[in-house]
């Protein structure tokens, strides 16, 4: 469809390429640097898993010695439990860390709200072809006072069921989701047309929340 | 105001008209018939925000079509204060479904009471 799609990789957007006085610091950024951030995205954002410590370079997509260190620094704080597999390291999030269910919140409200929204759409799976966050939440630019946009594609649904889905989802983020809701033919009309809002989400940056932005514009 | 919304309700549901203009008129039959429901109580209004937010408690409506009404809201205000109406299908039967509902259920308060 010649759209210029901008491909989003693992969390490689860095603070740093942005202005220091930049009025839109993240909450995220302000509190924690990039490789804390994924780290506890990870161990917090699904606690009742534990990783390897290759496993968490690989998906923190962060270097070796920045990830051990800070698994070192947690470790040693007690908010996260090593245990050792023969010669495999693994690391879990302690449930008995007195802040616990705090940096679950976290996790779950800055960290990955991309995983608390597909959690909250995953009962909706079937019936929707495409859903994605854009917005200011998409390229981590959001603030306390920022909705997470979603977009979704699906000739089923009606808008009640999604805001009906993504209310426990709401009550997680503390903030409102806000749902645009296409059928496909509406969808690819306003493709064809070069509608200025479609245009400007599908350019910018989005997550996928349920199928993949290209492929479904490929598709038709 | 009860029979202006459902006059407009009807013609809200003209699919022969264009999208935007179902839009207004889902939107406005909405508007008259959720100032009906806070009038039947005895409080008025002027701010539109606010007659739909009171739904919940003049006809106990569900959270999920006060939703709808906030999003139409705010696509409202767009289109009337920066010029820019984007509606789509799902949110106008989403609108009127929610239109519906609260003219039923205004309908069904009977007469306003006499003091």
């Amino acid at each position: 469809m010649g759209i210029k799609t901008a491909k989003r990789t693992t969390n490689t957007r860095m603070p740093a390429s942005r202005s220091a006085v930049s009025a839109h610091t993240s909450i995220a950024d302000a509190l924690f640097t990039a490789t804390q951030q994924r780290v506890l995205a990870l161990l917090f954002g699904q606690p009742q898993r534990s990783f390897f410590t290759q496993q968490l370079i690989e998906l923190a997509g962060a270097g070796r010695g920045a990830v051990q260190r800070e698994l070192e620094r947690l470790q040693q704080s007690g908010l996260i439990v090593r245990i050792t597999q023969g010669n495999q390291k693994h690391y879990q999030a302690n449930p008995s860390s007195p802040v616990f269910a705090e940096l679950c919140g976290i996790a779950a409200k800055l960290l990955s709200p991309a995983d608390t929204l597909r959690e909250a759409l995953s009962v909706l799976a079937n019936k929707v072809q495409l859903a994605l966050l854009y917005g200011s939440a998409a390229n981590h630019r959001d603030t306390s006072h920022s909705d997470f946009d979603v977009l979704l594609v699906s000739d089923e649904l009606a808008l009640e069921e999604v805001y009906e889905a993504l209310t426990p989802a709401e009550k997680k983020l503390g903030r409102p989701i806000n749902p645009t809701l296409y059928t496909h033919a509406e969808f690819h009309k306003r493709l064809e047309q070069r509608n200025p809002f479609l245009i400007k989400l599908l350019t910018g940056e989005t997550i996928s929340l349920i199928g993949n932005k290209d492929d479904f514009i490929a598709t038709g | 105001m009860v029979r202006s919304g459902r006059v407009r309700l009807k013609d809200a549901q003209n699919t022969a008209l264009s999208l935007e203009s179902r839009f207004d008129l889902a939107y406005n039959a909405a508007h008259a018939l959720s100032l009906a429901a806070l009038r039947w109580h005895g409080y008025r209004s002027e701010n539109r925000y606010q007659v739909f937010q009171c739904l919940t408690h003049t006809l106990q409506l569900p959270p999920t079509q006060w939703r709808v009404l906030d999003q139409a809201h705010r696509k409202r205000n767009l289109a009337e204060y920066e010029g820019d109406l984007d509606v789509d299908e799902a949110l106008v039967e989403a609108l009127l479904r929610v239109a519906l509902t609260v003219a039923d259920r205004v309908i069904a308060l009977g007469p306003v009471p006499s003091a």
